[in-house]
């Protein structure tokens, strides 16, 4: 028995010292008191030198946590029990947490930074007016190719993917949206496209494509093409720049008949304790000086416009991730389509994949 | 005979180098210069000075320490409680029936579990940060050391107990001069089992985290995702060095404990007053 209490307070006293110790630390490195500003973003989605940097210029502790999909992030926040600062959600997640309530109208006042994004990255259909976000990073759904095995196909139209020669040579991401968006737009219909005829044909024209889908796949899609498991892929171009890193032989191209836009954006949800925090670190990661050496380090598109200015002519005039007018005039953002129509794109997305088996 | 057993001899040696050889690679790639696991450039201990120059990872491995041992030693006290309780029990379907019960939620997946955990802590108002993850690892913690316990209450021989009673000890000396000695080493496995689950639980814990708050299982899977920095395996390496180090100081616990239990026995148990 004696043995037991002693070992039970020597358990205790160890893990007060240590409780101690951490409070300590906490308060020595200022993450505890008042002065701190949570952020809750993607892995890898910002420089971490400039979260250095906006701490010294305003005194503000920032803590960093991440997540790894927009349902994960909607799922923590509709939860509550935390108060995150500033949140990084996808154009979409945006749309449903404003119908939820949980997003801060943006005062654009305390924004005065803000007249640095291109106004065509403004004022989408997911927040009218920009009432809830700003732009952080965008990007586009195109496709991915090895030029040593397309046979000299440069993909400047979506139809060059039904070519006999890719015969189960292509891997298709796993998304409703993506998949039905590249079949409409083949058929130059809008990839919001609500009309019964239209879907049918779309997947009427999915189905011819069956013979050269090699596989429909998740996140393991960047892995299997810089590996070069197969020819050609359907990606979004912030995964084809991560693929093209690893594999410098393959090319990304956004078709001419358009295709996605989708944009992150920096967002305050209700629950935030350090409103003020949050406007300062928006107001300076909208700096072109900082949304520069931000774009550098992440290699995403940059909405800046000023900021795109500061960039070297390799990434600015990099014409896969920052395409024409001509292009970007077609390119579209997702709307929310409702719960019932999305419902039915899924639907149509499992029958062709069916199909596809 | 003697061929088999070489046999199996190599078998076992072919399970334990399949077991180590990750660790040891990672281990070894700690010190490698070079920024990648591609290829050893040279020895270095940058990133184990990266690991202790960032503050912020060292509070993360006092926060995971503190909560796995007052979670651990926590849990262990109500499992005591609940085996003792459980062995009261005499009809043996509803002793069953809370057997089972308990094993259910060892068994039970822990995305399940955190998702309720999450569901629960924000219905009834508890902050997400250190009082929620310090109570679901109590909570997953209890069944396990439950069942660490259970035996060696089972295994005691009840004369043990009428033995005491006859010689004049009351219910708390019963329990605490002769139950709880002999079910000791139960008691200590069950609070290491315990100390371990929490120190590597993920799942759970991933959904339960808040503000700011965070263990290390749940930051290494944040950081591995941008990409396995080397820090990561410097980090990964002292921790599995701790890990070593807690099992050999349990392995020299039980085995001092092993060779003098029966004569601590009669001195604290069998002496009337």
């Amino acid at each position: 028995m004696k043995q037991l209490v002693n070992a039970f307070v020597a358990i205790m006293i160890a893990a007060f010292a240590l409780m101690y110790l951490g409070a300590w630390m906490n308060k020595s490195e200022g993450y505890s008191g008042g002065n701190t500003l949570t952020i809750y973003n993607w892995g890898d989605y910002i420089d971490p030198e400039l979260l250095t940097q906006f701490q010294k210029e305003t005194g503000i502790t920032v803590i960093y946590q991440t997540f790894d999909s927009n349902e994960a992030m909607l799922t923590k926040i509709e939860q509550g029990g935390t108060n995150f600062d500033l949140v990084v959600p996808s154009d979409y997640a945006i749309a449903k947490m404003k119908e939820e309530n949980l997003l801060l109208p943006l005062d654009h006042s305390k924004l005065p930074n803000l007249s640095h994004i291109d106004p065509r990255f403004m004022n989408l259909s997911f927040d009218e007016g920009n009432r809830y976000s700003v732009p952080y990073f965008w990007g586009t759904v195109g496709i991915i190719y090895n030029p040593g095995l397309t046979h000299g196909l440069t993909f400047k139209s979506w139809n060059d993917l039904w070519d006999s020669r890719l015969k189960n040579n292509i891997l298709l991401l796993d998304g409703a949206r993506e998949v039905m968006g590249m079949a409409l737009n083949s058929l130059h219909h809008s990839l919001n496209d609500t009309s019964e005829d239209h879907l049918q044909e779309a997947l009427k024209k999915l189905n011819t494509l069956s013979p050269n889908v090699k596989a429909i796949v998740g996140d393991e899609i960047k892995m299997l093409l810089a590996n070069e498991e197969a020819a050609v892929g359907l990606v979004w171009s912030g995964d084809a720049a991560e693929i093209m890193d690893e594999n410098d032989k393959l090319n990304y191209v956004v078709p001419e008949e358009g295709s996605n836009v989708w944009a992150d954006n920096l967002v305050i949800p209700r629950s935030a304790a350090n409103v003020e925090g949050a406007y300062k670190f928006i107001n300076f990661m909208l700096r072109p000086e900082v949304a520069a050496q931000n774009t550098e380090y992440v290699g995403y598109s940059t909405p800046n416009k000023d900021a795109l200015a500061l960039l070297p002519k390799d990434i600015s005039g990099d014409e896969r991730f920052y395409p024409p007018k001509v292009i970007t005039d077609k390119l579209e953002v997702y709307d929310n389509l409702g719960k019932r129509m999305l419902a039915h794109y899924n639907e149509l997305f499992l029958k062709f994949k069916m199909n596809n088996d | 005979m003697e061929n088999r057993n070489r046999w199996s001899n190599l078998y076992l040696a072919l399970v334990f180098i399949v077991l180590y050889a990750p660790i040891f690679y990672l281990m070894y790639y700690s010190f490698n210069s070079g920024g990648t696991m591609h290829e050893f450039e040279g020895f270095t201990l940058d990133h184990y000075r990266e690991v202790v120059q960032d503050t912020r990872l060292i509070i993360i491995v006092i926060n995971t320490l503190v909560i796995a041992l007052l979670s651990s030693a926590i849990a262990t006290i109500i499992a005591v409680i609940g085996a003792l309780a459980i062995q009261h029990v005499r009809s043996r379907r509803a002793k069953n029936t809370l057997l089972s019960l308990n094993n259910v939620l060892i068994v039970s997946p822990d995305v399940i579990i955190g998702a309720s955990f999450l569901i629960l802590f924000t219905i009834v108002g508890v902050k997400l940060g250190f009082s929620s993850v310090l109570l679901s690892h109590i909570a997953f913690s209890v069944p396990i050391a439950v069942l660490m316990i259970l035996p060696h209450l089972e295994e005691m021989s009840p004369t043990l107990t009428d033995a005491a009673r006859d010689l004049g000890a009351t219910r708390r000396d019963v329990l605490t001069k002769v139950i709880l000695p002999v079910i000791r080493p139960g008691i200590f496995s069950g609070f290491f089992m315990a100390l371990t689950y929490s120190l590597d639980d993920f799942a759970v814990t991933f959904f339960v985290t808040g503000n700011g708050y965070s263990t290390l299982s749940v930051e290494i899977y944040s950081r591995a995702r941008q990409g396995v920095s080397l820090s990561i395996n410097a980090l990964s390496t002292l921790i599995f060095l701790f890990t070593v180090l807690l099992v050999v100081g349990y392995y020299f616990l039980t085995a001092k404990k092993a060779k003098k239990p029966s004569v601590e026995l009669t001195a604290e148990a069998g002496v009337p007053r």
